[in-house]
């Protein structure tokens, strides 16, 4: 919402602020505001000028020009290319120097071989309007003056989402209370109520739908006469962002912005019949708006309909037929409420917002119709010479029932504020936003809320505090600490160990990325996973993003496969939910899973053990054995883990149609398994006093059989004595035929109350190697 | 006669060990005079042939040139070791400059390092760590927070809808709603995480991001207290005193809310483009939580009162570090990801 610096001082008379300072009262006290802006500062420089002569330049379409620029300018010469500039016209001079609207800087240079002091300006050119079709044509002044009612002005642009609360502060009227509620300087009411005649009403008015439309009063007016508005009403609401139109239109804009009361004029004599009616449309009801486009409604909209049908989408935009034009006499002026959320749904379900949806959608006065009726009566007979009101008010409303006054103890009001303040203090903050305040009993006020804040704004002691607290200024509040007793606070053991799980993956050098939650159909069915098996987004910002991640892997992959662009060798992780749909209406399940991989270039196998190893420090004693791979895994490198009797993980290398850049091996952990585990229970065992013995043994094996299986055999066969089995090496080759391996374990044996003989060692190895002989197993060396 | 063969016997054991050109010659030199069948040893045999009264006399003659050579010899010896000592350390030489071998730590992302130090910050000043699901019910993320229906929060243009009815979390604000009915009152709670807003993505805006939601219950909190956990926190943040300021800000789900800007660190107040010329930051918003909310987690507003507020991790962390594009934060990079 742009917010005119000058238009606020007129409201505010005597302000004393400048442009900036006022925007930080505005920002300190009531709303966010994005920035101020000189709007036409030109025209501080700008002035009346008679053209004196005009003769044509020889193959151009310009004219030279002589101009009388007043005193200080004098006589200038001036080339112009506009159709209207003709000797005897008064017009705007700017000189060399200035720039104008658009950045246009204006110098002295020739033009069509002709020299130009400066340039004969447009409207559009000066930001007054956006009439760019000749330059502007003034009276009531003579040359040197500055153009008539016009000025420099500046414009703050308050953000809307500050506003959205605030259904007051949507027009200049209500910002300029806010600062004479800041600044204690009176607030100026432009509306004369006066002005609106006490006889009956010249229309009719019926509503049909008082929950959406809890209002709707109208004027009549005839003899009236479009045309354009005069510059300073033009100039007025382009600094406001709004467009010039006529006179009759450019009042009712003018209106909402400064009282937010949107209105509507209708050309009275289009209208069927003598009655307004406001009601739903209807099913399929067509709609021709006066923005040129087509809209089909249906009974959620509500239009205001004369005796043939819709003539404006209520709250929203008019019709085209009943809009204004250069021929209208007669005019129907509306000044109406609708319900918020109703227009809001509208402006949504049709696609269009309008300055008036805008407005209507913060819940809009009631109070508010009559008194902008009024201020039109004023403008009109300024703008628009000759009109006539035509009978009374037309008004038709069901009164809402006003609320109870809000009760505000002071003693809750200093505790919640958490510094002392008088009560006359909050007297008088409140009276200066034009709060009512009794005070029943001694210290609490009932507070009574103006209407245009009681349509949302305003319910409760806790809004007042706010309406305080912002007036006395939160810089006058020093920070106090809490004197509650500290406890200690309950501890988060599940996040904890995630971190602790994102400290090990980095120790062990992988680095940790953060993947979005959403995959596409195709990531999803590459890593075997059925699209219709996912949550769905069903507004995803592109069909890339439309699932909720069933597994790491499609970010992790994408990761793999990004930076392999720059190295050949990296280590990442991510620790990152899981969204898993569960039984209808149940939130779904997000399992927290842990997935790292290492990309290499080599042969692979490093990089799995790594990961194994990674498992290991994270899961101690987790077991992995082989699994049969998925279609995206390597078929002869995927393996399940399990710890502590679950199997709660995998570790694999990718199908190598997956990563053309290397290997990419993956280790992906279900923590929420994990956690499910609980911690590990620690055991102490008494050290062993007596020495241990260790001997070698190489088994021969076929190719493939497990490692971790032949340690497993040989532990169990060594019996109590066994400390340990470690694997030493593997050998493959000459004696061994090609089909078999050697693999070679170092036992470690000792005994709790002696060191073991000579014969008892000969005794538990030959045990072992009975046993492994009986299972069908040589033994080499 | 024994004494002119041990003296003669001495200066050539002398001569060989005093100028033996290496190990081997003085460990020679060892072996003909002082081994088990050396020269002395041989002498000392031959003592057994002699008078008593002579045998005296010898032996002590025969000690003392067996201590003058082992001396000697030792000498000799240990300056040998020392040489050798010495060349064998010059010869393991080794460039330092070459790179160590093994994997390098690797980096947590700078999200999590953020979160890491504020929670335990909070822990510090007795905040409990919450989490809370990142898809979320329309109740707790709209209508337990006093957002009404038609509040344009909840348009499909900043929620993402799922097709289960559910929707992503749009703020962490829900887990204030959550703590309280798990916890009750007093409480006090922050709680981090991912959230989501359906916005196009570019160098400013994510569709994901972080944020760390803080709440706290308990009797008669008020703003000045509110105020002096927001400056405790910032000064911990960012590791020096900074000036904050407080204007009105409206959200639903407090009543008064607030804006916290502090100054901008980069200009100190005097205006840059950081921010926008105005000298001040917005950083948090905040307020005194809405009865309402308070309702909606099961505690008696009469009885009790909060603050809350909701910092921006993803924001704060670009800030720390000046990150210029917010994507890099989720592209997954390592050349970015490595500098934290
Ligand atoms: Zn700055």
């Amino acid at each position: 919402m742009k917010f005119s610096y000058n238009w606020i001082r007129e409201l505010v008379p005597g302000l004393e602020a400048d442009p900036k300072g006022l925007m930080k009262l505005i920002t300190m006290k009531t709303a966010e505001c994005e920035g101020v802006e000189e709007y036409a500062p030109w025209l501080a420089a700008v002035c009346v000028a008679e053209v004196l002569s005009v003769e044509p330049i020889e193959g151009s379409h310009n004219v030279k020009a002589i101009v009388n620029a007043g005193p200080e300018y004098g006589a200038r010469t001036v080339v112009c290319g506009a159709p209207n500039c003709r000797a005897g016209l008064l017009t705007a001079y700017v000189p060399p120097g200035i720039t104008v609207s658009g950045g246009k800087h204006v110098r002295t240079a020739k033009i069509a071989g002709v020299e130009s002091e400066g340039m004969l300006a447009s409207g559009d050119e000066l930001g007054i309007n956006r009439d760019h079709a000749g330059i502007l044509e003034l009276s009531g002044a003579k040359p040197g003056d500055p153009v008539p009612d016009c000025a420099p002005d500046a414009v703050i642009e308050v953000d809307n989402k500050s506003l959205t609360h605030r259904p007051d502060l949507w027009g200049h009227h209500g910002m300029a209370r806010e600062v004479s509620a800041i600044t204690g300087i009176a607030l100026k009411d432009p509306v004369d109520m006066g002005l609106i005649p006490a006889t009956a009403g010249a229309w009719h008015v019926d509503i049909r739908d008082f929950e959406l439309c809890p209002r709707y009063s109208a004027l009549v007016f005839d003899n009236v006469k479009v045309g354009p508005s005069p510059l300073w009403l033009q100039e007025r609401l382009e600094a406001v962002g709004l467009n010039p139109i006529s006179n009759v239109v450019d009042v009712t804009n003018y209106i909402m912005a400064e009282l937010a009361q949107p209105m509507h004029a209708f050309d009275a004599d289009w209208l069927q019949g003598d009655t307004i009616i406001v009601r739903r449309a209807a099913e399929g009801e067509a709609f021709q708006a006066l923005n040129g486009e087509s809209y089909t409604l249906d009974p959620s909209n509500l239009v205001i309909a004369d005796a043939r049908g819709a003539v404006a989408l209520a709250g929203v935009i008019g019709g085209a037929g009943s809009a204004i034009n250069e021929g209208t006499t007669r005019i129907v002026l509306e000044s109406a409420n609708f319900k918020a959320a109703n227009i809001r749904r509208t402006s949504s379900s049709q696609k269009l917002r309008t300055d008036a949806s805008m407005r209507f959608e913060k819940a809009q006065d009631p109070a508010n119709t009559v008194r902008a009726l009024a201020r039109a009566v004023a403008l009109f007979q300024q703008v628009c010479p000759g009109i006539r009101v035509v009978g009374g008010l037309v008004d038709s409303f069901q009164a809402p029932a006003a609320p109870a006054p809000i009760q505000l103890p002071m003693e809750w009001l200093v505790r919640k504020l958490g510094r002392p303040i008088e009560a006359a203090e909050v007297r008088r903050i409140l009276e200066s936003l034009e709060f009512g305040v009794a005070e029943p009993r001694p210290g609490v006020f009932a507070v009574s809320v103006p209407t245009w804040r009681a349509t949302k704004d305003i319910t409760i002691k806790d809004d007042l505090l706010e309406e305080v607290g912002r007036m006395v200024g939160y810089a006058n509040v020093p920070p106090v600490a809490p004197l509650q007793p500290v406890r200690r606070p309950w501890v988060n053991e599940e996040r904890l160990f995630h971190h602790a799980v994102r400290e090990q993956c980095a120790a062990q050098g992988f680095t940790e990325t953060y993947n979005y939650s959403f995959i596409s159909e195709e990531m999803a069915r590459r890593f075997g996973l059925d699209p219709d098996a996912h949550i769905r987004v069903a507004n995803p910002i592109s069909s890339e993003q439309g699932l909720m991640r069933l597994s790491l892997l499609p970010g992790i992959h994408r990761n793999l496969v990004d930076n392999a662009r720059f190295r050949g060798e990296f280590r990442l992780f991510e620790l990152g939910n899981e969204i898993h749909p569960r039984a209808a209406g149940a939130l779904p399940d997000e399992v927290p899973h842990l997935m790292a991989a290492v990309h290499t270039k080599g042969d692979g196998r490093a990089a799995l053990l790594e990961l194994k190893r990674l498992a290991e420090c994270l899961l101690p004693g987790c077991e992995v054995r082989p699994a049969e791979a998925r279609q995206f895994e390597h078929p002869a490198r995927a393996a399940a883990v399990s710890w502590r009797g679950t199997e709660l993980g995998r570790i694999f290398e990718l199908h190598p149609s997956l990563v053309e850049s290397g290997r990419g091996s993956v280790l992906d952990v279900d923590l929420g398994a994990v956690f499910r585990l609980g911690p590990q229970v620690k055991k102490y065992t008494p050290l062993r006093r007596f020495p241990s013995s260790e001997f070698d043994l190489s088994v021969v094996t076929g190719l493939r059989e497990l490692c971790g299986d032949m340690q497993a055999r040989i532990l169990q066969a060594a019996g109590a004595a066994c400390e340990r089995v470690a694997f030493l090496y593997s050998y493959q080759g000459a004696p061994l035929p090609e089909d078999r391996q050697s693999l070679s374990f170092r036992v470690t044996v000792s005994a709790s109350d002696h060191t073991l003989s000579n014969d008892e060692l000969t005794g538990i190895r030959g045990g072992i190697i009975a046993s492994l002989k009986a299972a069908g197993y040589e033994l080499r060396g | 006669m024994l004494d002119s063969t041990l003296s003669e016997l001495e200066s050539r054991g002398v001569s060989l060990i005093d100028g033996a050109a290496d190990a081997e010659a003085l460990e020679a030199a060892r072996v003909e005079f002082l081994g088990r069948k050396g020269a002395l040893a041989l002498i000392g045999k031959d003592m057994g042939k002699l008078a008593p009264e002579e045998r005296a006399q010898a032996g002590k003659l025969l000690n003392a040139v067996k201590q003058n050579l082992e001396a000697r010899y030792e000498s000799r010896k240990a300056g040998f070791d020392l040489a050798a000592l010495n060349s064998r350390l010059a010869a393991e030489w080794l460039d330092l400059t070459m790179p160590a071998p093994g994997t390098r730590p690797g980096a947590l992302h700078p999200l999590t390092q953020i979160q890491r130090e504020l929670e335990e910050l909070f822990t510090s000043l007795g905040f409990a760590i919450v989490d809370g699901p990142e898809v979320e019910t329309e109740w707790y993320n709209f209508d337990a927070l006093n957002i009404p229906p038609t509040h344009p929060a909840r348009d499909a243009q900043d929620t993402f809808w799922l097709s289960d009815g559910h929707l992503l979390r749009t703020h962490t604000s829900p887990v204030q709603v959550r703590a309280m009915e798990k916890f009750g009152a007093p409480l006090r709670i922050i709680a981090p995480g991912r959230v989501f807003r359906n916005e196009e993505v570019d160098a400013s805006h994510e569709h994901t991001f972080y944020q760390l939601e803080g709440m706290m219950v308990d009797r008669d909190v008020s703003v000045a207290h509110m105020l002096y956990f927001m400056k405790s926190l910032l000064a911990a943040i960012f590791k020096r005193d900074v000036t904050v300021r407080l204007r009105p800000g409206f959200f639903p789900f407090v009543e008064p809310g607030f804006e916290l800007d502090i100054q901008c660190l980069i200009c100190g107040g005097t205006g840059c483009p950081v921010c926008k010329q105005s000298g001040w930051v917005e950083l948090l918003p905040c307020g005194l939580v809405h009865p309402n909310v308070l309702r909606s987690g099961g505690i008696d507003p009469d009885q009790w009162g909060g603050f809350a507020f909701g910092l921006g991790l993803t924001r704060l962390v670009m800030m720390r570090y000046a990150i210029d594009d917010i994507r890099h934060l989720a592209a997954g990079d390592l050349r970015f990801l490595e500098q934290f």
